[in-house]
């Protein structure tokens, strides 16, 4: 099977790293273990994979330089394993060029979600709105041409604002964009009341898209970092 | 930086009261026209001083000033310097005891304040340690013993046998998850000189936050929400409030028997958030309502079974992250039946930033 896909793991923890690796080559991937940063730079060059799953706290390497290592030649996608108190390290991570983050301690499921939508979003170009020119999820269909959201087949009356916000997370679905990301690419300069304004927005999106708190079915809000927009991969 | 200001503090106040008594000593010799007052006076600024300020140095160098002072403008030759007369020389000797035995004095005492402060907080530290060690174990016995049996015994359990310990293993490793989550919160208040970073967050997307925690670990269970329909932001570190919420609501899960309804309101009351958990569940007996938030650390007869203990921490912890955020907490029974857990956040922060 050379079709499968290659995912590197840069992980220090051995059990933390096989239960990862078990995880991935039994859901169909073919999975490389590094156990530190110079390894894992090593095996990065040689074996070119597909994914990278990788550890903030490494023993040689701080997570954030091995991120830009890899940016440096590369756009494949990499996703970041953070400790759950480090909401600073997660927006650092995904700033610097990380695509997603998941918190330990994590379940299969979780994992596997993020590696999915990871990979759907390199096939598409990562985030490249070329050749795109629709999105459909569950009852939500998006028409970047006409600029319009419907949901149920009812249009969705959207400011503008509102609606550049939408649909530039849901071409990057799946991936979380941090507070300052969406700021940057919505008002293209950022203020102290950018925050806010950002909320407000999202509040009254959430409030049009009729979604209640804990079932977000189209928007999930990652507190203190950012937001979501769910990817049809995940269920 | 910090030391820095306390030298310049501590010399600022020694040189003005230097000075400050060095004039008064002028007046009254002017007034009373005596000297037999000027070294009480000076005892009295070196007294003083080493007092005040913090160790030995101050105190010394004062009193060497002193000396000198009273040598050059106070005793005959009046304003010069004359160390061949020996009641100079003692009273020099005698100023310099006074200092050395009041900083002395002083110094204990301080250390002895701050050693009581030290050990009500170790005590605390010590209670919380032995507590928590005393929790983990039980399911870190599940844990060990399930993974050994598995590894030794693969080929001899059944499947459901199989399935049975892996599963005792997710149940209590997720405990644990959850304990250490805990003891995250706590240590990241306890580290003291580290402030709270508050930041605004939207309420909605704090209990959103909550809800989706919570699902992960009791799918079955329905919360009602009640929460204003407008934009409500209040300063706080999300993280730790959110983890609040999940406690009190948890601790009602595992604990408000016969529950049927589980309630999450939040209200703005004059530029006040008040968060409410209610439960029509069985209440909490009134010698545990008492001490809900503080048991934890003092509880005497630990009961054996951990699980059930467990949710002492997470109130302890609530109580905590919550008087760092300057807010309020309290339990009650509600008449009706079941219980009534609130805490209050101040909506605006006192011009921070």
């Amino acid at each position: 099977m050379s079709s499968k896909y290659k995912i590197l793991i840069v992980e220090d923890d051995t059990n933390i790293s096989n239960f990862v690796k078990t995880i991935l080559s039994t859901n169909g991937y073919q999975a490389l273990a590094a156990k530190n940063g110079k390894n894992g730079e090593m095996m990065f060059h040689s074996h070119c994979p597909d994914l990278l799953i990788l550890d903030l706290g490494l023993p040689d390497t701080d997570g954030i330089d091995f991120i830009k290592m890899v940016r440096e030649t590369s756009d494949m996608p990499i996703i970041v394993l953070s400790a759950r108190t480090g909401e600073r390290d997660k927006v650092e991570a995904l700033d610097f060029g990380a695509n997603d983050y998941v918190t330990k301690p994590f379940g299969t499921d979780e994992l596997l979600a993020r590696v999915r939508v990871a990979l759907r979003n390199n096939r598409q170009g990562n985030g490249d709105k070329a050749g795109m020119n629709q999105f459909t999820m569950k009852d939500l269909f998006i028409d970047y041409d006409e600029r319009k959201v419907t949901l149920e087949e009812t249009e969705v009356k959207l400011t503008q604002t509102e609606y550049n916000i939408v649909q530039l997370l849901s071409i990057y679905a799946g991936r979380v964009l941090t507070y300052s990301e969406i700021i940057k690419k919505i008002w293209g300069y950022s203020d102290s009341g950018s925050i806010k304004k950002l909320q407000v927005n999202m509040a009254n999106i959430r409030k049009k898209l009729g979604e209640k708190p804990g079932e977000n079915q189209y928007i999930a809000n990652e507190l203190g970092v950012g937001y979501r927009m769910i990817a049809p991969e995940e269920r | 930086m910090n030391q820095f200001h306390k030298i310049i503090k501590n010399t600022i106040f020694t040189v003005s009261v230097l000075i400050a008594f060095f004039c008064l000593s002028l007046w009254v010799e002017t007034v009373f026209q005596t000297y037999s007052l000027i070294p009480a006076i000076f005892a009295l600024a070196v007294f003083l001083i080493s007092l005040i300020t913090d160790g030995y140095v101050y105190g010394i160098f004062s009193s060497l000033l002193s000396v000198l002072a009273l040598n050059f403008a106070f005793t005959f030759p009046y304003f010069k310097f004359n160390f061949s007369i020996p009641e100079n020389m003692v009273s020099a000797i005698i100023m310099l005891i006074i200092t050395i035995i009041s900083s002395t004095l002083t110094t204990k005492i301080r250390q002895t304040e701050k050693m009581q402060a030290e050990t009500a907080k170790e005590k605390m530290r010590a209670n919380l340690l032995r507590a928590v060690s005393h929790d983990l174990r039980s399911p870190l016995t599940t844990i060990y013993g399930s993974s050994s049996v598995i590894l030794a015994q693969y080929d001899d359990l059944s499947k459901e046998q199989l399935l049975q310990l892996v599963k005792g293993m997710k149940e209590d490793s997720q405990w644990l998850i959850g304990m250490v989550e805990n003891l995250l919160s706590v240590t990241k208040i306890d580290s003291g000189s580290v402030k709270l970073i508050k930041t605004s967050t939207v309420l909605e997307e704090l209990i959103d936050a909550v809800l989706v925690r919570l699902k992960k670990r009791y799918p079955q269970q329905q919360i009602k929400v009640e929460i204003p329909d407008d934009f409500i932001s209040i300063p706080m570190d999300a993280v730790l409030i959110e983890q609040v919420i999940v406690n009190i609501l948890e601790n009602a899960v595992q604990h408000a028997e016969g529950m049927t309804e589980l309630i999450l309101r939040v209200r703005e009351k004059n530029g006040i958030a008040v968060f409410e958990i209610l439960d029509d569940g069985c209440g909490i007996s009134k010698d545990r309502i008492q001490d809900i938030f503080t048991g934890y650390f003092e509880k005497k007869e630990a009961p054996a079974d951990s699980q059930k203990s467990s949710m002492g921490i997470g109130l302890s912890v609530c109580a905590s992250i919550i008087k760092a955020h300057d807010g309020k907490i309290s339990a009650e029974n509600r008449p009706s039946g079941g219980c009534c857990f609130r805490f209050e956040l101040k909506m605006e922060e006192e011009s921070d930033e």
